[in-house]
């Protein structure tokens, strides 16, 4: 883009989705029509206008996560890779409370003093710069003790706003309330490690490590997954 | 979906699965057919519930672990109907 005279409303809304605005709660954005985000743009700003008298945010993160509901919602043209018909089902052979679970979730999360290498030296912002190189990707599935002190647990992502989970773990990672389950005797016992890696990857080659991945975890002794995509 | 795999086999190898999914995502958890999904009305990057909100979140928990139990069958998919609801700062 040369100068602001050359931008087309195109190129507006999907600057948002790995472009020059990036912002990945607005990503949804490029998914829309021209007529769909101008409606969009129109009424937040028409919300953003009540703020001024009311100062209720709650039609704000309503408008944006309908948008967002809408803007996922798959087209019939669209190439749908992984649709299934079969329904695989595990049925459990014990009792919550006398059940070992695991924690999975795709929050991009891992230990400061063991982070993936496809992450080295990477801020948020250089990641999701390179979120073509971490679709061609393995996985890499970092591990978390429970009892990791937080500040020893970083976070970063290609694929989502991660200013939510930086602020609260459990937003994503939902260590400490599955421990207080633990506590109550809702479950027997969260296994440690808990386990995370990014989402947005090859998922061809995540399939690839998924042999690894249970036997890893049945010998861990887990009877169920908690899991969190993000 | 990569977590839709992740359960797929799992269930396949004898582990039970139970996800929390984001309504934008619901049709993934449909599609990969989740055995077991919680759907929250949150944004997405939020899936449990808003940053220091640990009551919120302890409600999803508790239903994922409720449906963990109580799911007859694969694709047994629940939604919770409680708006996103961020906490005010003081």
């Amino acid at each position: 883009m040369s100068g602001d005279s050359q931008e087309t409303f195109g190129d507006f809304k999907d600057s948002f989705s790995y472009g020059s605005r990036s912002d990945l709660s607005f990503k949804f954005l490029k998914g829309l029509s021209h007529q769909e985000a101008s409606e969009f743009l129109s009424v937040l700003l028409e919300e953003v206008g009540s703020l001024f008298d009311d100062g209720s945010t709650d039609a704000l993160v309503d408008l944006v996560y309908e948008w967002q509901v809408r803007a996922y919602r798959p087209t019939t043209a669209a190439k749908r890779p992984y649709v299934y018909e079969d329904r695989p089902f595990h049925e459990l052979t014990k009792s919550l409370g006398e059940m070992s679970v695991g924690l999975v979730t795709s929050s991009g999360h891992y230990m400061s003093d063991d982070r993936p290498a496809a992450n080295a030296g990477l801020t948020q912002g250089e990641a999701f710069a390179r979120i073509g190189e971490f679709l061609r990707r393995a996985p890499e599935l970092s591990e978390i003790p429970v009892d990791a002190p937080i500040e020893d647990v970083e976070v970063l992502h290609p694929g989502y706003d991660i200013r939510s989970v930086v602020k609260d773990r459990g937003v994503a990672l939902p260590i400490d309330l599955l421990d207080e389950a633990r506590a109550t005797g809702r479950i027997r016992r969260l296994v440690s490690p808990v386990y995370s890696f990014v989402g947005a990857c090859s998922q061809g080659r995540l399939r690839n490590e998924l042999d690894e991945w249970v036997a890893r975890w049945k010998a861990a002794g887990i009877d169920a997954l908690f899991l969190v995509p993000v | 979906m990569s977590v839709g795999h992740i359960a797929r086999k799992a269930e396949a190898e004898g582990i039970s699965t139970v996800a929390v999914v984001v309504r934008s995502f619901r049709h993934v958890a449909e599609e990969m057919g989740y055995p077991r999904a919680v759907i929250t009305r949150h944004p997405m990057g939020r899936p449990l519930g808003p940053p220091g909100d640990p009551d919120t979140q302890r409600q999803v928990i508790d239903a994922a672990l409720d449906l963990l139990v109580s799911a007859p069958e694969g694709g047994s998919i629940v939604e919770l109907e409680k708006p996103y609801r961020p906490m005010k700062s003081p």
